[in-house]
């Protein structure tokens, strides 16, 4: 049980920073990306390949797959930052097909690894220090701290003037583009900023599961993504994590009811995304601003007549 | 090179039932409608219910299916998107989205994620000209074009097509005309699932019944839909033949004297590699979307 609850809290810390990650993406900033798990997917395959075939140590490999990821988010909006958002969320979402067809069709090394066999024992950090029944505690406390450091400086872009500047962008490019503002420009870094603390996520993500493979990346992940950003609020980040608490309980913890219904677990799987789907679109139906709406601010308080 | 255009022409066949509905909803309701593919796995899952639970007989069994992925279109309509109208097209298309995955994981909770198959019986693959068509895929390409015609049809000749079309082109305008929006709605939801529905079957016939049958197409038939110009549907019949050229020529033809020409390569041959198939409508589709986002056939409005 305790396992479980540590295992859970770790996935979740993870999951929160990726959530974070698109919430700077869709919930401040409104772009629609489809193809969030791409992100993911390059900061551990990135993290991953540096340690294994380079030698890097392993701090500096999870910093080279965020910023890999990042460099991927500001590629991909190079180009692409000038279109709708409809067509914005195909293009992200074929980008996040492509990235994950070229790692199952690329091997490392020898020809098992990578492809579709995917990376095994990937090193984990500081393994020799903390001893095996300390170690789930040590990589919690990592994910836990990367988190809070992730949700401080999401929470401070957001206060910046270009915070303010991607929450008007949400509204339309009218305002900005009047005020003189480089709209595509900041579009192009929000999806950089976002990108990269994917990275961090998925660096934290295969150094803990010490194993990647293709399979992990699918469109589906990039779903429960969103669905955590819907349920909780987008826009606010206290709301993400709570819809990251939310969901990664339901899914998660299917593993643990396992041995307490009887249920088979190949019933209990698509269950469980049923009910998040359900979930969502409920959310969005009757619960337009999530569970945890985001505070709605005045930068330049409006005076009232009559009054102070 | 035969047997490219007869696998290309079978693939726009499927596609283009697709991409006409997708194209239909997207300009009436302004969103992308990341479950419209869908429908063709519920068409497809419902053939193999009726016929193979229920032991009707093939034809019977695909029209049934037919009409149901039809009546369903309605229903997600009054379920979901119905209460969405008056929001921005960004949360429809991520309410679409959502839609898509659970109607996708109800397939994988009853029937598993092993493939099914139509075992049909119509005989061996004829030869032409040393390539080979079955008759299922002569049967692919002769439904496509029958749906085809009929569609073109309707919305030429009949009053309910005329209406379609003008709520398409302009909804408020063509409500401020006396057109009951709410009825083209339905109509074009029965409509675009329906055909969605046919292809669905259709995929099942040619390949195979799995969960993902319609999501593996999604990009190919958005791909489609928006190189046509979105509300087009000859165009969207056009994108579907082009990208069910490319699909296959990019994956049959020598790129090396192309490379040679550029310098990139000095070797004899050069093809994709087969575990990128998928990767080139993905290629094509961005692409197209950044050259020309207004679609192939479509002007520039700014």
């Amino acid at each position: 049980m305790i396992q479980f609850l540590i295992y859970l809290l770790t996935i979740i810390s993870i999951w929160g920073i990726l959530a974070l990650s698109l919430n700077i993406q869709y919930g401040i900033t409104g772009l629609v990306n489809l193809g969030h798990i791409a992100f993911f997917m390059i900061g551990g395959y990135v993290s991953t390949v540096l340690v294994i075939l380079l030698g890097w140590p392993i701090g500096l490999a999870m910093a080279g797959g965020t910023v890999a990821a990042g460099l991927y988010g500001i590629v991909l909006a190079l180009p692409t930052s000038g279109l709708q958002q409809d067509y914005w969320a195909i293009c992200t979402l074929a980008a996040a097909e492509i990235v994950r067809m070229f790692f199952l069709n690329t091997t490392f090394g020898d020809p098992y690894t990578g492809g579709s066999f995917g990376v095994s024992d990937i090193p984990q950090p500081l393994h020799d220090v903390f001893s095996g029944a300390a170690y789930p505690y040590f990589y919690l406390v990592l994910s836990a701290v990367c988190l809070l450091a992730c949700w401080a400086l999401a929470e401070w872009i957001t206060s910046t003037p270009y915070g303010r500047l991607l929450k008007a962008l949400r509204e339309g490019d009218e305002v900005p583009l009047a005020l003189g503002k480089q709209v595509r420009s900041a579009r192009i870094r929000a999806m950089g900023v976002g990108g990269a603390l994917a990275g961090l996520a998925g660096a934290l993500f295969v150094h803990f599961n010490a194993f990647v493979s293709p399979n992990y990346f699918l469109p589906i992940e990039t779903f429960l993504v969103w669905a955590m950003v819907i349920v909780g609020g987008g826009g606010s980040h206290r709301g993400v994590l709570v819809g990251t608490v939310v969901i990664q309980t339901v899914f998660t913890s299917s593993r643990f009811l396992k041995g307490v219904l009887p249920v088979d677990p190949s019933t209990l799987g698509p269950a469980r995304m049923i009910l998040i789907a359900v979930l969502v679109i409920s959310v969005l139906i009757f619960l337009p601003d999530g569970v945890v709406p985001e505070r709605k601010r005045l930068y330049s308080p409006v005076r009232r007549g009559g009054g102070t | 090179m035969l047997q490219i255009v007869f696998d290309s022409l079978t693939r726009a066949a499927e596609l283009s039932l697709m991409a006409v509905g997708l194209t239909m909803v997207y300009s009436l309701l302004r969103f992308p409608n990341f479950a419209h593919v869908e429908s063709a796995t519920i068409g497809a899952y419902a053939a193999l219910f009726f016929s193979t639970t229920l032991g009707l007989a093939f034809l019977p069994a695909a029209v049934l299916a037919i009409l149901l992925t039809a009546v369903l279109g309605v229903v997600f309509d009054k379920l979901v998107f119905g209460h969405l109208r008056d929001r921005s097209d960004i949360i429809l298309m991520i309410a679409s989205f959502a839609l898509g995955i659970g109607i996708r994981q109800v397939f994988l909770l009853f029937w598993g994620p092993r493939p099914h198959f139509f075992s049909v019986g119509w005989g061996s693959a004829l030869s032409i000209g040393g390539a080979h068509i079955t008759p299922v895929q002569i049967g692919v390409i002769v439904t496509a074009v029958v749906c085809m015609l009929l569609f073109h049809l309707l919305l030429n000749r009949t009053r309910m097509g005329i209406a379609m079309r003008a709520s398409a082109d302009n909804s408020v305008l063509a409500e401020a005309s006396g057109i009951r929006t709410e009825r083209i709605v339905t109509a074009v939801w029965l409509l675009g699932s329906g055909m969605a529905g046919v292809a669905g079957v259709l995929l099942a016939l040619d390949t195979q019944i799995q969960p993902n049958m319609g999501v593996a197409v999604i990009i190919p038939v958005f791909g489609a839909a928006i190189m046509g110009r979105i509300g087009n549907p000859y165009g969207a019949m056009a994108g579907a033949l082009i990208f069910g050229f490319a699909e296959n020529f990019g994956l049959g033809i020598n790129w090396a004297p192309l490379l040679q020409t550029v310098g990139l390569t000095s070797a004899d041959f050069a093809f994709i590699p087969a575990g990128y198939k998928e990767a080139v409508p993905f290629a094509v589709l961005i692409v197209v979307l950044i050259w020309r986002p207004q679609g192939l056939f479509g002007r520039v409005t700014r």
